[in-house]
């Protein structure tokens, strides 16, 4: 028996998970946050919220997982990227972790960990195979990743300026829907016309893609609105929502297209938060639906952070004996 | 006293050359803030800055994640926030800010009116005000 502990602390959410030869025992997120998330509510972001939750979180996991610490094979951490003071309130806990249990220790991308999460209780027919091109899309990331093997993966495109996840939780504050509301932007869009506005699909070279321009356009949009009807947002909330979320989705999808065509790929894998949106859900289905893609969407608990994808990680590092030291310290900044 | 200076942008093209302005003003300064509304052109003009500074890697938003860091060509590393979704000062000290404001890097701040007070003294404000368009009046002042 394999046991991983898996520990990710880069951001918002404190997590731990176990993982037993691949297959998620635990995977407990602090509060629960996703809810309260999808319910429009700012989460803490403080290294100290971490710093309270990180005990309490591992002693869940392995208690959910029934797992003895004395059981556990390794303990796999996000080193980075991340939020400095976040990320080492996890790196120096799985450090001591290690340390008192005389067990090895592994480091983790957390952005390698968003695509791995693909593999979490999967048997070998559920799972894309190599090589396959990943869209992690999240409200701090848009990235096409080819991935060829486990650990040998390379970004071919992402965004310049926002993330697709930030376009719609900027353009929800816009309309003023609490922030971050990108989820209730999809809500009123299911019962919108899509092709009620028209929105600029804006377009950067390669397989990059830019939101910043998108968001501005639809700023000056609903001030030149409002000007000529003061209830233009409450009279139409449902086609804006649907029309630019459309936008956003179109834009996604057609330079995953592009990569799919330029590198003879069509095997997709979703990752991050956004992949709940039931916009960018349809369109992939859709692709799905006229053969051009096999499309991988994982569970939405392992789409968002959460420790089950840094232990699955962990993991197939530790089948590899791939360890770390003592002296590992996290890194704000590290590319795939 | 204080010194100003103000600069008109027409448009994208204009950034490269407003970017150098701002380099030349701020005297030595290393922590710049940028006030202005959402779509005015921050982390616009952010870019065109850390380019101006030797940044290769691209550089995006980091509304989500607070703070994102560079390194430019000669391995000085910069510092790019975004206040946007701070609740209240305590949230910015608990990321520990002062590290990174103290440090001695360039430190480039979207949303500085969220943590007024944590804001050193030695700073250099950028006002950005939409014209129209693409058109933009920049205001510098220390």
């Amino acid at each position: 028996m394999i046991n991983i502990l898996g520990i990710e602390s880069s951001c918002d959410e404190t997590s731990a998970a176990v993982i037993q030869n691949g297959k998620c025992l635990s995977n407990i997120i602090a509060e629960q946050k996703i809810h309260e998330l999808y319910g429009g509510v700012v989460p803490e972001l403080a290294s100290r919220a971490h710093q309270q939750n990180i005990v309490p979180v591992v002693d869940a996991a392995l208690k959910k997982a029934n797992i003895d610490k004395t059981e556990l094979s390794a303990i796999a951490f996000t080193k980075g990227p991340g939020l400095m003071g976040s990320l080492l309130v996890g790196t120096s806990f799985a450090k001591g972790f290690s340390l008192g249990l005389n067990i090895p220790l592994i480091e983790v991308n957390h952005m390698q960990a968003h695509i791995l999460a693909h593999f979490i209780d999967k048997h070998n027919d559920s799972v894309p195979t190599f090589p396959f091109l990943c869209l992690t899309v999240s409200g701090g990331h848009t990235q096409i990743v080819l991935i060829k093997d486990y650990f040998k993966m390379e970004v071919i495109g992402e965004t310049t300026d926002d993330a697709a996840g930030e376009a719609f939780d900027k353009a929800a504050k816009i309309l003023g829907l609490p922030y971050p509301g990108g989820p209730l932007i999809d809500k009123y869009a299911k019962e919108g016309n899509a092709a009620a506005f028209s929105f600029p699909k804006i377009s950067v070279p390669e397989l990059n893609y830019s939101f910043s321009g998108l968001k501005t356009a639809f700023l000056y949009f609903i001030k030149d609105a409002i000007k000529k009807d003061a209830n233009f947002i409450e009279k139409n909330l449902a086609d804006i929502c649907a029309s630019y979320q459309k936008a956003i989705v179109t834009t996604l999808l057609i330079k995953l297209e592009k990569a799919m065509e330029q590198r003879g790929i069509n095997q997709i894998a979703v990752a991050g938060g956004v992949s709940a949106n039931s916009g960018l859900r349809n369109a992939l289905l859709q692709l799905e639906n006229t053969k051009k893609a096999k499309v991988f969407l994982p569970p939405f608990e392992y789409c968002t952070d959460n420790a089950a994808m840094i232990a699955i990680t962990g993991y197939y590092k530790f089948l590899q004996n791939d360890f770390t030291t003592q002296r590992v310290t996290a890194t704000a900044r590290w590319n795939l | 006293m204080s010194t100003t200076k103000e600069i008109q942008v027409d448009s994208l093209h204009d950034l490269e050359q407003a970017a150098q302005e701002l380099l030349d003003f701020s005297n030595g300064m290393k922590v710049i803030l940028f006030y202005g509304e959402m779509g005015s052109g921050k982390t616009t003009f952010i870019k065109a800055i850390c380019k101006a500074l030797g940044v290769k890697e691209n550089t995006s938003s980091p509304t989500f994640s607070i703070v994102n860091e560079y390194l430019s060509d000669t391995n000085n590393v910069i510092y790019h926030f975004d206040f946007y979704r701070l609740k209240n000062e305590q949230e910015a000290y608990d990321m520990g800010c002062e590290e990174y404001f103290y440090s001695g890097n360039y430190c480039f701040i979207e949303w500085p009116e969220k943590t007024p007070s944590l804001i050193p003294e030695q700073a250099v404000s950028v006002s950005i005000e939409v014209l129209e368009n693409e058109k933009r009046v920049f205001r510098f002042l220390y």
